[in-house]
């Protein structure tokens, strides 16, 4: 089942069109990550998603109910943490999941019951000064702690790591991680290195379209080829190597960087066989042959070409 | 029901933690008591700077009374929309109420519970002002042949919540404090302008706050306040209906 369907929705602020017929499904129980340049409309879609935004056309349902701009039903189901979120400042932790909580209808007991839970989840059980004196890193973890006050279904993160250092980041990720068993989790991001850490699905967002979306190894198999690099000692070891007949084929999707030249293919084993023949036919010992994974980088590249 | 219950206590404790509350607590109590004194003192003030001038009139309770409905309709309720104009900017600019609202607390709960507080916070301050006027009046001075006086306070206290209203519609158009307040100006300015023109002048709201006087010294009858008063009740609920209206169309 999907708990997010997204379609053909299309959003413009004034004559720039930031969202084309966007169409996007996320799976219950994913990790779906949300790909795409600054300025790419991540958080648009994401806000829209939220009825915080009105689209200009399209439908949005979560949990299989239409979204409408401006009401707020849909979001009973919904946890968010926006890039950066702002509390009311002259607030405690304790006190601002209160708020929440009373917001949401639920009993005193069950607040103070999730509180404690959560809080001990950010790690932030110890804190009792204001939100105020806060720091970036225990803001986005607060503000994780308060998106799942209301044990949503679906946990949208706009952003989550992009502002924080290094500690930060693991700690939300592993945050992220610990409660993706219970919670679909969405997260927009341009950190990819973040994606293949936590996520399980993925879609690449560019010129307002879902230029890619799948699992991640459906992604890599479709999208991505191997590579192989391989680097000469000198250009006329590379000259020769490429007039060589049963090399000619494997130029074909290629790359020459100096004294490198970079294969492309789907069948890797067929295209070493080939390469380490031609090498021991023709003596050429080259300084360096490397094969390359296809990375969620080199994907992103491709996509945003 | 929740979240408005919810949000109303939140709202409570930012006043009071932002000294909003205070402010417009003391503004209206200090100008409260310094009318009852100006009244009585002012003379003597200007006969100690001027020895050469003479008071023709002895000062009278409803000189005091005359300067509070000065004071509070001009100085209090300005301080009241300046201090309240920036309750839905500071919201909009740190981006605060998007959390709420996507914890499914609705908008309209959002805009009711500002506008209880607020009102909350303006009667508070209003009627304890009221009340240091009378108190120090009748200290002040003993003839209290005046008519109507709680009468003619409870017809600017209903203008306070006019204003509210007003202010809130500007509040939710424009996202900056500034310019909400400039509204709120701008069509109390209409207001008074229209209680200018002479057939709808006595159906206008403008004379809760101008005739206070007049009904206190006996020259204007409460029968004149009745169908203002009202206006003003209705366009309040108008005003506070069309803010809501307007907030739902707002893209946080």
């Amino acid at each position: 089942m999907n708990i997010l369907t997204i379609q053909n929705l299309s959003k413009s602020f004034g004559k720039q069109k930031i969202i084309d017929t966007l169409n996007l499904s996320v799976p219950e129980g994913s990790v779906f990550g949300f790909i795409g340049k600054n300025g790419a409309g991540k958080t648009t879609t994401m806000k829209m998603v939220l009825g915080l935004l009105q689209p200009d056309n399209g439908e949005i349902y979560v949990c299989n109910e239409p979204v409408f701009f401006g009401q707020t039903r849909t979001n009973q189901y919904i946890g968010y943490l926006p890039d950066v979120p702002e509390f009311y400042n002259y607030m405690t932790p304790i006190q601002y999941l209160k708020l929440c909580g009373e917001v949401i209808g639920l009993s005193k007991s069950e607040i103070s019951k999730r509180s404690d839970e959560l809080l001990s989840l950010v790690s932030l059980n110890g804190a009792t000064k204001q939100i105020g004196g806060f720091s970036r890193g225990m803001k986005q973890r607060l503000g994780i702690a308060q998106a799942l006050l209301t044990q949503p279904k679906l946990l949208i993160c706009d952003e989550p790591t992009s502002a924080l250092d290094p500690v930060g980041r693991k700690e939300i990720l592993d945050i992220l991680y610990k409660i993706s068993g219970t919670t679909t989790v969405l997260f927009s991001t341009h950190i990819l290195s973040d994606v293949e850490r936590i996520c399980d699905h993925a879609a690449f967002l560019n010129e307002g379209k879902i230029a890619v979306t799948g699992t991640l190894a459906e992604i890599k198999a479709l999208h991505g080829h191997d590579s192989l690099i391989l680097e000469f000692s000198a250009d006329k070891d590379l000259q020769f190597f490429k007039k060589q007949k049963s090399i000619e084929p494997l130029l074909l999707h290629s790359e020459e960087n100096n004294r490198e030249l970079i294969l492309h293919s789907r069948d890797m084993v067929n295209v070493q066989k080939s390469l380490f023949r031609v090498l021991a036919e023709t003596g050429i010992c080259p300084v360096k042959i490397e094969l390359m994974e296809p990375s969620l980088e080199s994907l992103f590249l491709e996509v945003v070409k | 029901m929740n979240g408005y219950i919810a949000f109303m206590k939140k709202e409570f404790t930012e006043n009071m933690k932002n000294y909003r509350f205070i402010i417009l607590f003391a503004v209206f109590l200090i100008f409260s008591i310094m009318s009852a004194f100006l009244a009585k003192f002012t003379p003597e003030i200007l006969s100690a700077l001027a020895a050469d001038m003479e008071m023709t009139s002895e000062p009278v309770a409803l000189d005091a009374w005359k300067q509070f409905y000065k004071n509070i309709s001009g100085v209090g309720f300005s301080a009241f929309i300046i201090l309240f104009g920036s309750c839905l900017s500071n919201e909009y600019s740190k981006g605060t109420l998007v959390l709420m609202v996507t914890k499914g607390l609705s908008r309209k709960a959002v805009i009711l519970a500002k506008y209880t507080v607020a009102a909350t916070l303006m009667t508070i301050s209003y009627w304890i002002g009221y009340a240091a006027t009378y108190g120090y009046t009748s200290l002040l001075w003993n003839d209290s042949n005046l008519s109507n006086v709680v009468l003619a306070a409870g017809s600017l206290w209903i203008v306070g919540f006019l204003y509210l209203s007003i202010l809130m519609i500007g509040c939710v158009i424009f996202k900056q404090t500034f310019t909400s307040i400039l509204f709120t100006g701008g069509i109390v300015a209409i207001i008074s302008l229209l209680g200018m023109i002479e057939p709808i002048a006595k159906f206008n709201p403008f004379i809760l706050t101008s005739k206070n006087v007049d009904l206190i010294s006996g020259e204007a009858v409460p029968a004149e306040f009745v169908i203002p008063a009202f206006i003003s009740i209705i366009l309040s609920i108008f005003g506070l209906l069309i803010a809501i209206r307007l907030f739902n169309k707002k893209q946080l």
